[in-house]
């Protein structure tokens, strides 16, 4: 720096004396010695331009202005104090919010799976006409595994099999999955330890092996490195640990441990039309899923000519990350866009503090200009003021993220996919920086042009106002826009809220409260024989009965709300469907006779199961109320037959009708709305009691709480054999909670959103109307002296924030309503309210033109106590 | 100064200016002031440098080594500035001078085709 000062002073030296010499010169041609003087600075030109010039051609000038404008900067924001805080503060809320949403939406949607070459990798389903993608079944599977070229490899497993450990260690029931040969290659994660299944595990009378979890391997091994080779014993089987699976790894939900699909029940592999796997495959290289597609759909046609329960099914390659992602990641990018909303009315508050700042500094800068700064350097210097105050904004706000985070993750529907990715991540805080600088520029550029453009003369003269009109119709029409925005996200949360509201109102077509749901892990001691099962799961649901304060309880094989299902084809009478692919469907619910009085369903006609349906009696069924109004609205249900299932069972005689149960939710859009059967449990074919027993879960009803009640239900379920785990209990009140988080999430995030841009709107009109004030003290003054009244200058300014408000709301109008389009596209988000529903929209309107009304009454009350006489003093 | 001689000073264009200065140092170390004098004598007034606009332009010839600025002592005994013309700047001189020349040449031929074809 004493290098820069000695060239300055040297620099200064030289004009001197160059203007010296000219003056010598023109005194010498006669001039008077202050015209000599006077000609030579004429001649030499803006002296301080000059050294600004020279300087700029000096390097590191580029750099020293920076450091000057930052010094410069942070001395203004010193004075200002109050200004800069409300600034850094209202960047960090806009500049938080939009990092912790973009945070989700990278990693749930942005981020690459964590596979090898996850773009590679692609989901076979099949598909029949009524649904695009089904489950498979086995021995298709292992047809195509013969015959199609398109794949390096192909492994197919199941979402979720349950496992009961009871060795080494206290039993405990393990959520596990069943997987083909393959399957780690398949998608290039190598095991933490040892390896996966071989092809001679992987099918039947292999030796039992298995794959476990970190998790496991540290609760149950103390992480030992010699685990391999060691037996778990899990449903009553010895199985060899061969491998662990790495710390991170996590595939389409948790799993502690995997088994070879090969040597699951025979009974269940080797139905071909049992469609209960889902399989993935690695694409060969150079091959596209289209050819993929192309050739599978022959492979699949083969099929369907040798084997008729194929019938009708067709193949659905899909990539892996649009199957693991699904649906969400378009409403993710529609809260990503509003949250980006309540930044831009953030940005336009702050724009407006900065140009009624500049307003203020407009002599500062023309001073500066008459000195010889260049235009581009003021703008430099008011950009670098913004930019100075966009990184504190934006430390701010990530600090807000990374604190907001948690809370945010915590509100993720359950089912939202990848949840476990999302965190503070390069990425995410690369998007973060560039927000923080492009907002910078954002909200400091039109102050800046604005200010660097007023007019030297009449600025020096008067002291700023002269531009001050223009200004204030930028500041207008930023308020507008604030406003216009507002709207836009009020109404989206308005839909919402009703969304929540209507839900809340429906019956779910059962007494949803005091039902607990949980599932038992029989022991497999007490289930090697047909008979035996049976007879150990009526002991069960008798024990269970018997423990005080359970009102009724029953076995179902799958509760409602919780998304367990069973969809099965079905026909009435003889009418056998071609086809069992293309046939109707309809829920199948296998329980038993106290499910009814268990669920609070009411019953409509005849009876519903009983005790005395068993084997040895006729097969009976009892439908629901929607599936006589779909399909028998005409004639009486009781009395005719029913089949249902592909392993089909029936001809059953309708016993009896009871009101529908909503099975998938308080909304049940469109193709899940079906029809119900309850089929007995007790008449359950011999050949399928072990696999169908396996998936019961019993619901109780009680008027005890869960935590009350559970220690006993788990006691008298020990006391049938202490090796069997209760588990996966719920409330039926929590589960129907939990199945409005479709739409909970969407509201909570749009309604924090629009309560901040509610009050940044406020804020900003509020400024507008105070700022605008200061600058028509006199005229107000005026106006009094002249004879108005009080209330006529409230009115006035009211009326001027009112004006503003309106053109606001109709102007978001539009928006909102493109809004409220896009939140109706997404199937089961908004319920029981219209997309243009006029009742939102002009409550949402009247609230935002209340608060702008409100925050105007403020300057506008200190308006009317303005003194006519200081006001024309004033100046 | 009349009117008439205002409009046929022409601006200099940033890199005739760089030039200029160059010529002119080609004669010996001369000072800022001096280097003007230079210009506007030469040029028979024509060529009219604001004169504060020299001093950004020998700045940048430094930077690029093309001059060298030395202290020295003026002809009434003050320390002054001078501005010495570097082997680098005269290289760079000459190949703007022939470049200027066949500019100027090229332009002359355009304007003046009849004549040329007279004169051979």
């Amino acid at each position: 720096m004493r290098g820069r000062k000695r060239m300055l002073e040297e620099l200064d030296r030289d004009i001197r004396q160059h203007i010296e010499r000219e003056t010598q010169d023109n005194i010498d041609r006669g001039m008077s010695p202050d015209e000599a003087h006077y000609a030579a600075l004429r001649k030499f030109g803006n002296i301080a331009r000059v050294r600004e010039d020279t300087r700029g051609i000096w390097r590191f000038v580029l750099l020293e202005q920076l450091w000057q404008d930052a010094l410069y900067a942070v001395r203004m924001l010193r004075k200002s104090p109050g200004f800069a805080v409300v600034v850094v503060l209202t960047l960090a809320l806009g500049i938080g919010a939009n990092t912790a949403i973009f945070s989700v939406v990278q990693g749930v949607v942005l981020a690459p799976l964590r596979y090898k070459q996850p773009d590679r990798l692609v989901m076979v389903y099949e598909s029949n006409p009524r649904f695009p993608r089904v489950w498979i079944s086995y021995l298709n599977f292992r047809d195509w595994q013969r015959t199609a070229h398109s794949f390096e490899q192909m492994s197919v497993f199941n979402l979720d099999k349950g496992f009961d450990l009871t060795s080494p260690g206290a039993p405990e029931h393990l959520e596990g999955k069943e997987i083909s040969a393959g399957f780690f290659k398949i998608l290039g994660v190598p095991l933490a330890l040892g390896r996966e299944f071989t092809a001679d595990e992987d099918q039947q009378g292999g030796a039992p092996a298995a794959v476990i979890s970190d998790r496991l391997w540290r609760n149950r091994f103390e992480a030992r490195k010699d685990l391999l080779g060691q037996a778990i014993t899990m449903n009553g089987v010895d199985y060899t640990i061969v491998g662990v699976t790495p710390a991170e790894f996590v595939f389409e939900g948790r799993a502690d441990v995997y088994t070879p699909m090969g040597q699951s029940d025979p009974q269940y592999l080797n139905y071909r039309a049992a469609h209960q796997l889902s399989c993935i495959a690695r694409l060969k290289d150079g091959v596209s899923i289209s050819q993929a597609q192309a050739e599978m759909e022959g492979v699949q046609k083969n099929l369907d000519g040798l084997y008729p329960e194929n019938r009708d099914l067709g193949i659905t390659i899909w990539p892996l990350k649009q199957d693991l992602i699904g649906d969400s990641s378009g409403l993710l990018f529609v809260l990503l866009g509003a949250v980006g909303l309540v930044l831009l009315i953030a940005c336009a508050n702050v724009a407006n503090l900065l140009l009624a700042r500049s307003a203020v500094r407009a002599r500062e800068f023309a001073v500066r200009s008459a000195l010889g700064a260049s235009r581009a350097r003021i703008i430099r210097q008011l950009l670098t003021e913004s930019i100075l105050l966009a990184p504190l904004g934006g430390g701010l706000g990530l600090a807000l993220a990374a604190g907001g985070l948690k809370p945010l993750l915590r509100l993720l529907p359950p089912d939202l996919p990848r949840a476990q990715e999302i965190g503070l991540n390069i990425p995410v805080l690369a998007f973060a920086l560039v927000v923080a600088v492009g907002v910078g520029i954002l909200f400091g550029l039109a102050p800046a042009l604005k200010s660097s453009k007023s007019d030297l003369q009449s600025a020096l003269k008067e002291g700023g106002r002269a531009a001050a009109g223009g200004r204030q119709r930028v500041q207008s029409a930023l308020v507008i826009g604030q406003m216009a925005l507002t709207l836009v996200l009020l109404a989206g949360a308005g839909l919402l809220l009703r969304t929540i509201h209507s839900l809340g109102r429906v019956d779910p077509g059962f007494d949803a409260q005091h039902i607990i749901a949980f599932r038992v892990g029989v022991s497999h001691s007490l289930t090697k024989t047909v008979p035996a099962t049976r007879a150990a799961y009526q002991q069960l649901i008798e024990r269970i009965r018997n423990v005080p304060g359970i009102q009724a309880a029953d076995f179902v094989n799958a509760v409602p709300m919780t998304g367990e299902s069973a969809i099965m084809p079905f026909w009435i009478g003889s009418n056998k469907p071609e086809s069992l692919q293309a046939a109707p469907r309809i829920m199948g619910l296998m329980t038993g006779p106290d499910y009814l009085r268990t669920m609070g369903i009411p019953l409509l006609r005849g009876r519903f199961i009983t005790a005395e349906d068993t084997t040895s009696s006729p097969c009976v069924m009892v439908v629901d109320s929607l599936f006589v109004h779909k399909y028998l609205p005409d004639s009486n249900p009781i009395g005719q037959t029913l089949s249902v299932g592909f392993a089909t069972m029936g001809p059953c005689t309708i016993v009896g009708v009871v009101g529908h149960a909503k099975h998938w939710g308080l909304d049940e859009p469109g193709v899940y709305a079906m029809g119900q059967a309850y089929l007995p449990l007790a008449q359950d074919p011999d050949q399928w009691v072990q696999i169908n027993y396996a998936g019961l879960s019993v619901v109780i009803r009680t008027s005890l709480d869960s935590a009350a009640i559970m220690p006993s239900i788990k006691n008298a379920v020990y006391g049938a054999g202490s090796d069997q785990p209760v588990y996966r209990v719920e409330t039926m009140p929590q589960l129907i909670s939990e199945s409005m988080s479709t739409q909970r999430f969407p509201l909570v995030l749009l309604g924090a959103f629009a309560a901040v841009a509610l009050l940044l709107a406020s804020i900003g009109i509020y400024g507008l109307i105070s700022y605008s004030l200061t600058q028509r003290v006199r005229e107000i003054g005026i106006r009094m002296a002249l004879g108005a009244a009080r209330k006529d200058i409230f009115q006035m300014i009211v009326g001027q924030g009112l004006r503003l408000a309106l053109i606001g709301l109709v102007t978001g109008a539009v928006g909102a309503l493109a809004l409220a389009r896009l939140l109706s596209s997404f199937s089961s988000l908004l319920y029981g309210v219209g997309a243009n529903d006029p009742l939102t929209f002009v409550a949402v309107a009247i609230a935002l033109a209340v608060v702008a009304v409100t925050a105007c009454c403020i300057p506008a009350r200190r308006a009317t106590r303005v003194d006519p006489l200081v006001s024309l003093r004033y100046e | 100064m009349s009117t008439k001689d205002e409009k046929e000073r022409t601006e200099l264009l940033q890199g005739t200016l760089d030039m200029l200065i160059l010529r002119t140092l080609v004669l010996g170390p001369a000072h800022g002031h001096a280097i003007a004098k230079a210009i506007e004598f030469s040029s028979n007034d024509v060529l009219q440098v604001e004169q504060g606009s020299l001093y950004p332009a020998l700045h940048r010839l430094i930077k690029r080594k093309w001059i060298t600025a030395q202290e020295g002592t003026s002809e009434n005994n003050r320390r002054a500035k001078f501005y010495r013309l570097t082997p680098a700047g005269r290289r760079q001189l000459a190949a703007e001078t022939s470049k200027w020349d066949r500019f100027a040449g090229a332009i002359a031929r355009v304007l003046r085709p009849a004549e040329q074809e007279s004169g051979s």
